[in-house]
């Protein structure tokens, strides 16, 4: 009896082992695809973009992009505004979680739901009058225009502040007995215990500033301030005048390799953040 | 080591009043327990005490200097909680080490109070264990140890034994009181065990609703408990109560007639008690026996033989129940018709406020 309940879980097992795995291969055929791709001379891709294994193989496209693209300067500035703002937001999204969950001051509550707010306010909605403040602030194609406007994190904060309400209080109390200032608990209990949350709101800020376009879109009009998926959406509109396929696939496979880095150095807590579970 | 006094303390949450008035003198080198029911108070007092709730209003003196508007690490006081609230990224060393550290103690001296507290707990081999990789029973001892390296001027216990099972409560328990004869400080201990109570303190204080209903010695408070309320409260199995009248007073002693009909002769001296139309008799079980030849009979209902004694449960002909207690072997089975004796010395009068009234 418990035997055959046992074989029929095993099956239920390896169903769904086999239909993730079918949704796993699919998923991956087109970056696959668009590997392939960018190993192949774009004279022959101007002909067949069908021919994924066979011959003929090429380099060229990667040393081409060595040699004449704006691919590293738009990489640099990706990274630059993504670590900045990741940075940033953690600090800021911590200190403001911190006060809301621990804190008590006049107005606390409509200060909250003030900030919470903000997740109601579509991105669309405020690119405008946004664009007008900085563009008097003087502060478009500057790191500041690109980093600043990302910064007003209401689900960091709401985040954050739900966490650090889940740590038991009594060990913040033991803290104080233990005559520790107000900011050496925040230092040294309050954020080392918060490390997961930190990583899961590090790991959605660094891959939402990476892949964002809209804002770049809007602040950044100097190739030079282009950050990676501007430049890539720009070089891929020009395709009239661009130096082929293989060579814009050779690029995208440039821009992915960092994201691919960070994830295999950050497997468990991504795979964690994105499942909603805690690594311990 | 260091005294603590309470003078008017006062607290309320919002519009209610948790705490009215409440003053105490707790004596350096003594093991004081507060005990009562869940919610009276107990943890916010000690909460006062340690400086991580405000008073309302009222002063909290420790070793004769006024801390109620110090911070609490200025208190030199150490506290262990009821869910250990250890930190849980320290090993048990850095768990230890880190209250010292910031008061500024030389790093040897941390080191020599680790080594001795680690080797009196029992947690020599444990230094550089986290938290998590502990039993429960263990992570308790670390909390006391880090209360014991700082060598605070008083220890302040919320609870510290009730997340563990009864064999680690009892071993535990033991160990307490050996850390007291051997550090002698001031210990204050909230409990709503009675036998926690009893077995630890040098002093119990029994609350009820913000209120102390009696302060004494574990014996005073077992023996003389000042009001009903005490009276129900400690002792296992709970006393039992039966209405009571009084009728002529004879010697020098009141006899009361029992809800039953009976009449029964107390020890209660006459001119001690308020000649209340009501009253009610208190007995412990250990003070009421089984014996046929009394008039107070019942049928004895649920037998339970704990080994060293037998309790009996017995319903009176009125239908009130009340737990005499046998011999280890007595032979008394469910369904007997049995007699029971009331110890005259033993009964308690509760007149109608609930104070008590004792044999002389
Ligand atoms: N922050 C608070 N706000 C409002 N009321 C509170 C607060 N903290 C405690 N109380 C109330 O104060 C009363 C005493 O609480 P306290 O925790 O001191 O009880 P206790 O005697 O320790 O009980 P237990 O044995 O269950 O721990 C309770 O009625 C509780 O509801
Ligand atoms: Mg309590």
């Amino acid at each position: 009896m418990s035997a055959r309940q046992h074989a029929g879980r095993r099956m239920g097992d390896h169903l769904i082992l086999a239909a993730v795995m079918v949704l796993a291969l699919l998923w991956i055929a087109p970056l696959a695809w668009v590997f392939a791709l960018s190993f192949k001379p774009n004279a022959f891709l101007a002909q067949h973009t069908d021919v994924v294994l066979g011959a003929p193989y090429t380099l060229k496209n990667y040393t081409d992009i060595l040699g004449t693209s704006s691919v590293f300067r738009w990489i640099a500035n990706s990274c630059i505004v993504s670590v900045t703002q990741t940075l940033l937001t953690l600090v800021l999204c911590s200190l403001a979680g911190y006060g809301f969950a621990r804190t008590a001051f006049p107005g606390q509550k409509a200060l909250y739901v003030f900030v919470l707010a903000g997740l109601a306010v579509p991105e669309q909605a405020v690119v405008i009058p946004l664009h007008r403040l900085f563009a008097d602030l003087d502060l478009h194609n500057t790191y500041s225009g690109l980093i600043l406007p990302r910064l007003a994190a209401p689900f960091g904060v709401f985040l954050m502040t739900q966490y650090f309400k889940a740590i038991p209080k009594d060990i913040e109390e033991a803290a104080l007995l233990d005559s520790t200032p107000r900011w050496k608990i925040f230092l040294r209990i309050v954020l080392p215990l918060s490390i997961p949350a930190q990583a899961t709101l590090g790991i959605f800020t660094f891959l939402t500033a990476w892949n964002d376009y809209l804002w770049p879109l809007i602040s950044a009009s100097k190739p030079d301030m282009y950050t990676l998926t501007l430049g890539l959406a720009a070089t891929q509109s020009n395709f009239a005048q661009s130096e082929g396929i293989g060579y814009l696939m050779a690029q995208a496979v440039f821009a992915g390799l960092p994201i691919f880095v960070i994830y295999l150095f950050f497997q468990k807590h991504i795979v964690s953040a994105v499942a909603g579970t805690t690594v311990r | 080591m260091a005294g603590i006094q309470l003078v008017g303390v006062n607290k309320r949450y919002g519009g209610t009043e948790i705490i009215p008035e409440f003053n105490l003198e707790i004596e350096s080198g003594e093991f004081l327990v507060f005990l009562g029911p869940s919610g009276c108070g107990k943890s916010t007092l000690l909460r006062m005490i340690a400086g991580l709730e405000p008073v309302s209003a009222g002063q909290i003196r420790i070793g004769g200097q006024d801390v109620t508007a110090s911070a609490p690490g200025e208190r030199d006081l150490a506290m262990v909680f009821q869910h250990y609230a250890l930190y849980p990224h320290m090993t048990v060393r850095e768990n230890m080490a880190f209250g010292l550290r910031n008061v500024n103690v030389p790093a040897a001296e941390i080191d020599r109070r680790i080594t001795e507290a680690a080797r009196m707990l029992e947690l020599e081999g444990m230094l550089a264990r986290k938290p998590i990789q502990l039993s429960g029973g263990q992570r308790q001892r670390v909390a006391i140890g880090r209360a014991v390296v700082k060598e605070p001027g008083a220890f302040l216990f919320d609870e510290p034994l009730s997340n563990l099972d009864a064999a680690l409560r009892n071993r535990t328990r033991v160990e307490l009181a050996r850390l007291h004869q051997r550090l002698k400080t001031t210990m204050v201990f909230v409990t709503h065990d009675q036998v926690e109570a009893m077995t630890l303190a040098s002093r119990i204080v029994v609350m009820n609703r913000g209120r102390i209903e009696q302060m004494g010695t574990p014996i005073e408070i077992y023996r003389k408990p000042a009001t009903r309320f005490v009276a129900g409260f400690i002792g296992s199995p709970a006393m039992n109560f039966i209405d009571a009248i009084p009728v002529a007073a004879e010697a020098d002693c009141i006899k009361v007639r029992l809800a039953d009909g009976t009449e029964l002769q107390t020890g209660v001296p006459t001119q001690a008690a308020r000649k209340d139309a009501k009253l009610v008799a208190g007995v412990r079980a250990e003070s009421l026996t089984l014996d046929d030849a009394s008039p107070v009979r019942g049928r004895a209902d649920v037998i339970e033989r704990l080994g060293e004694r037998t309790l009996v449960y017995v319903t009176l002909s009125n239908g009130h129940s009340v737990v005499a207690q046998a011999h280890r072997e007595s032979p008394v089975a469910s369904g007997d018709l049995v007699g029971l004796h009331f110890e005259p010395e033993h009964v308690h009068l509760f007149d109608e406020a609930g104070l008590a009234w004792h044999a002389a």
